[in-house]
């Protein structure tokens, strides 16, 4: 459920919002940064970074782009893998973990069958680019190393299955309860 | 990233994290100025939130260190990490800032709050620690302004806020904690934000 005065108060860069923000959407942050960092410390400093640099920097989000948590986790993604590809780290963030315990969300159940009955509809190429770039972290050079396709090809599946995904958890979204 | 051309793929591409930083600016860049892209920005980073929510991952490597998340207390740590960082990197070279690690630590680790500047001057406000020891004024715009500290029956001269892109800042860390604090124009008296 979006809270419209909070993404309206945070595109208005108010203070208060900021720390709304933070408490309401904080967790999932750390959750998106961990996934790709490992690391607990350098997860929680990812997210403070991600806020300090929208307060300093002035914040690209309006309520018209989509929800505030959305744009935070995809802050903070970008954020994370831009600090990983620095540090030459790419490969070590192959290797998937799972989310540590005192980390882990409270789900809804019937929202997370939703989606992965969602990615279960991709095709076989576009779930494997899916899975590399997104879960894995892999730039999409590594990517297109890893299956042996042109870099374009990635770009284009990556974009399809997106999409693809975007319109199974709208019918899905209009046939549910 | 040319109006005419939208960002198709890329904003895909941008929410999924496989954009590099400038690529990125680009992006951000268009959408500012596209309502059209930046809805299918918005939708795309709508999706990866949703992919978020799915933890498809490996048996998990316990080899990571977990910190416990920290409660409510911290909460508000991205003020105090504004205000150490304009002091870290030295956007301001207030009266009294310390000078040492520790210090700036302990700054990041206290309490603190905020205050709106009210009158005739731009919007304004002052964050806080709550023990009264620093203060740091962020005013919309790049003007200068001089900032004082009124209590006991003195103004205290804080220095002047220094512009920082959109904004002008001063951080001051002080010894005597003050009621208010001003915002003056060419020695005028333009704003004031109680500290409670």
């Amino acid at each position: 459920m979006r809270d419209a005065s909070l993404e309206s108060a945070f595109a208005r860069r108010d203070a208060s919002a900021y720390e709304a923000a933070y408490h309401a959407f904080g967790p999932r942050m750390r959750t998106a940064a961990l996934r790709v960092l490992r690391d607990a410390d350098a997860a929680r400093e990812c997210v403070q970074d991600v806020f300090l640099h929208l307060w300093r920097s002035g914040s690209t989000y309006s309520a018209e782009r989509g929800s505030l948590e959305a744009f935070l986790v995809v802050c903070t993604r970008n954020r994370a893998l831009t600090r990983v590809r620095s540090e030459n780290r790419a490969r070590e963030t192959a290797r998937r973990i799972d989310v540590p315990e005192g980390y882990t969300m409270e789900e809804d159940p019937i929202e997370r069958e939703r989606v992965q009955r969602a990615l279960t509809r991709l095709t076989e190429g576009q779930a494997d680019v899916v899975r590399r770039a997104y879960y894995d972290g892999l730039t999409l050079a590594e990517v297109a190393a890893d299956l042996a396709i042109p870099i374009g090809t990635v770009k284009g599946r990556l974009s399809v299955a997106l999409r693809a995904l975007r319109s199974e958890l709208a019918v899905e979204g209009a046939d549910g309860p | 990233m040319d109006r005419e051309f939208h960002i198709d793929d890329s904003a895909e591409l941008y929410a999924v994290g496989a954009l590099d930083e400038r690529e990125r600016a680009e992006v951000d860049a268009h959408v500012a100025e596209c309502p059209e892209c930046l809805r299918r920005l918005g939708e795309a980073e709508e999706t990866v939130l949703a992919l978020e929510r799915v933890n498809i991952a490996e048996p998990a490597d316990r080899s990571v260190s977990v910190m416990p998340i920290r409660p409510r207390g911290f909460a508000a740590w991205w003020l105090a990490v504004a205000a150490a960082a304009a002091f870290i990197l030295g956007f301001v070279v207030p009266h009294g800032t310390p000078r040492s690690g520790d210090a700036t630590l302990a700054m990041i680790g206290s309490h603190f709050s905020h205050a709106q500047f009210t009158g005739k001057g731009p919007a304004a406000k002052v964050i806080y620690a709550r023990d009264r020891s620093w203060y740091y004024v962020i005013v919309a715009g790049g003007g200068r302004y001089e900032v004082y500290g009124i209590g006991n029956g003195r103004d205290v001269d804080l220095g002047s806020t220094q512009p920082q892109g959109a904004t002008s800042e001063l951080f001051a860390r002080v010894a005597t904690p003050f009621g208010r604090i001003e915002l003056r124009a060419n020695g005028a008296a333009i704003e004031t934000a109680a500290i409670r």
